[in-house]
């Protein structure tokens, strides 16, 4: 392995001179580790997390899959989202380390997989469904044309990232308030529907390990369980754009790399450097900073990321069984229908539950999460895209990180608003289950790079440990095997 | 003087809690009811929620509660949102068909999400509530100088970069 830390053989200054060499690019210079927040505070950069993450799995898929096959499905929910929460952990180890992306980490075990991340991002994201799903139910409440709002929806997310001065700032505030709106709108509305033993279900579920009904094990729901486990949080690659996210909030190491500026406000911007720091972690005064951050980003992860999406996903859950107890048709609606459709049935038997209002509201959450998702994966995508870019692709630092962000975003804008004029929005039907295969393919190899990455890039004192290893590794398995057992059982891959 | 300054400091709570228990309480009920009651309902769940939001943000002055942290904020809205919940459902409500225990036990689970969400907010709208009172309000100062000794060290993590 050729990781060392190599002292200077000259004298001091000495924290200027030695560097920490991981793999066979540049080595990084060590610098010291910022001192953590002086408390566990509720605002960071998990805001992108949960905003990814609280989508379509949490709000449709799952409250669906217990509405077909009972609550006591949700044990692979549980599993889905803790292992999602120990990917988060240790996806924040590297990028708080190093203040390097986990694209970075990737590159020094093996280039040519960050080049399959690179490849991957582009295939499956630049389709803009997320935004036209939301679009839709938008629509159903307002009348207004989908296409309308979702062009003007990706015009305004360029124009707002444009202008920004520095585009974390932004996002995490508007962000912050659309998921706070979303937290305290679902919970009200669950507690004036739903019932103790709505939730009492909800919860054991979660504990009736092993459980999958016989119809499950076919080939029309088991891919749509794969599909599901996959979106129990943040799916594809949202985990490894966090790593971005943390070091632009300047998160551990991260506080010694340059924000990304919009493009109004490039020319303010520093220039990056062309890798990141390693602090000193034989000085046990930096390893307790360390230990800070450690916990900073465990009580993020916990409460914020694992609570949230669990609390969103239960009240949802909880809608949809008050709205089946009062109208048992709605299983066999549901369970025949196409998102779309299945969608407005929900819709329409919430509202059957309370009120024709209820049912606007729930339509109402789903354009608020297609917004979410819209403003956090188009954010991410470029981030991500054009982090691997400057870094890795010749003559690129002659640009800007924020020329590179912002060509990346326009260019998924543009291609957007041409697919949505001209094509279909989810893309076409013909690749989806391409697209759908790589971003669960891509979970499960993003867990083999964390493995690898974490364990041969870190100095040892700051490894994880070896049940951490088994918990990811367990990751591999879980998502890689779920998807290769679907595509040859039944010949499909992921619902 | 001093009750109407840490009043002030209750007004963001204060609103996040009327609107929250006007937007979802009187939305759901509005259809099918007719419109007195539906006020009603909206108004029963609106006030408490306001009240104990404002409540909130004056604990906060106190120094009883800490700004930015979950755990006591969590506590706090687990009683505070099953009991304006209950008012809701005396004033306006069906009743609680499965007594008042389960009634109670589903609400305060529930408040915990009610809690994040609303902490959540409050954060974003306190500090720029606070500056605009600082000048005049001493425990309006005595806060944001709390939530500015957070900002330094924060800044001082991400000084590095101008």
């Amino acid at each position: 392995m050729d990781t060392s830390k190599t002292p200077a053989a000259a004298a001091p200054p000495v924290e200027d001179e030695r560097v920490w060499k991981a793999g066979r690019l540049e080595p990084m210079p060590i610098r010291r580790l910022p001192d953590a927040p002086p408390s566990v505070h509720i605002l960071g950069p998990t805001v992108f997390l949960v905003a990814l993450g609280v989508g379509m799995g949490e709000s449709y898929m799952w409250p669906r899959l217990v509405l077909l096959f009972g609550p006591e499905i949700r044990w692979l929910f549980l599993i889905g989202v803790t292992l999602q929460a120990v990917v988060m952990l240790e996806m924040a180890r590297y990028a708080m380390a190093t203040g390097e992306s986990i694209f970075s980490g990737a590159a020094r075990v093996f280039k040519p997989l960050m080049w399959f991340f690179f490849v991957v991002a582009i295939a499956v994201y630049i389709w803009p469904g997320h935004l036209s799903a939301g679009a839709a139910a938008f629509e159903q409440i307002t009348g207004i044309p989908w296409m309308v709002t979702a062009i003007i929806g990706l015009v305004l997310v360029g124009v707002v990232f444009s202008l920004a001065k520095v585009i974390y700032n932004v996002l995490e505030n508007v962000l912050s308030l659309l998921i706070g709106t979303l937290v305290i709108g679902t919970a009200v509305v669950a507690a004036m529907v739903g019932s103790w033993s709505d939730v009492a279900s909800t919860l054991s579920g979660m504990f009736a390990i092993g459980y999958l009904p016989s119809e499950a094990m076919s080939a029309a729901w088991f891919p749509v369980i794969v599909g599901a486990c996959a979106f129990a949080g943040p799916s594809g690659m949202q985990q490894m754009w966090y790593t971005l996210h943390l070091r632009d909030s300047g998160a551990g190491m991260g506080a010694h790399i340059p924000r990304i500026r919009g493009l109004r406000h490039a020319g303010e911007e520093e220039a990056m450097p062309s890798r990141g720091f390693m602090f000193d972690t034989d000085d046990p005064a930096e390893m307790a900073k360390w230990r800070g951050w450690r916990r900073w980003v465990t009580f993020d992860a916990l409460l914020l990321f694992w609570g949230v999406t669990m609390l969103v996903t239960v009240s949802f859950t909880v809608i949809a069984q008050a709205a089946a107890r009062q109208n048992p048709g709605v299983r066999a609606v549901i369970q025949n229908e196409e998102r779309e459709v299945a969608l407005t049935a929900m819709a329409d038997a919430v509202s059957s539950a309370g009120s024709s209002v209820l049912g606007t509201i729930f339509l109402g959450f789903i354009a608020l999460i297609g917004l979410n998702a819209t403003l956090g994966l188009f954010d991410s995508f470029s981030r991500g895209q054009a982090d691997m870019t400057y870094n890795f692709v010749p003559g690129a630092k002659k640009l800007r990180m924020s020329h590179l962000y912002a060509g990346f975003l326009w260019g998924v804008i543009i291609f957007g608003i041409l697919i949505l004029l001209f094509g279909p929005a989810d893309g076409p039907s013909g690749i989806l289950d391409t697209l759908a295969f790589l971003s669960t393919f891509a979970m499960g190899a993003y867990c083999v790079t964390l493995l690898l990455v974490n364990n041969r890039m870190l100095p040892k004192p700051i490894r994880p440990r070896w049940w951490t290893n088994v918990i990811i590794g367990f990751g591999a398995c879980f998502y890689l095997g779920m998807l290769f057992y679907s595509l040859f059982a039944f010949g499909v891959v992921v619902g | 003087m001093v009750g109407r300054h840490s009043l002030e400091l209750a007004l963001p709570g204060a609103t996040i809690g009327a609107a929250a228990g006007a937007m979802a309480g009187g939305l759901t009920l509005l259809a099918g009811q007719p419109a007195g009651l539906a006020a009603l309902s909206a108004l029963a769940l609106a006030v408490p929620l306001a009240l104990f939001g404002g409540l909130y943000g004056v604990l906060l002055g106190e120094g009883l509660l800490r700004h930015g942290t979950f755990g006591p904020s969590g506590l706090y809205w687990m009683a505070a949102f099953p009991l304006s919940r209950l008012f809701q459902d005396g004033v306006a409500g069906p009743g609680t068909t499965e007594g008042v225990g389960a009634f109670l036990a589903f609400q305060a689970m529930v408040s915990l999400g009610f809690a994040l969400g609303f902490v959540w907010v409050h954060e974003r709208l306190m500090p720029h509530w606070l500056l605009r009172r600082a000048t005049v309000n001493p425990r309006a100062a005595a806060l944001l100088e709390t939530y500015v000794r957070h900002a330094q060290v924060t800044h001082r993590r991400k000084g590095a970069r101008r």
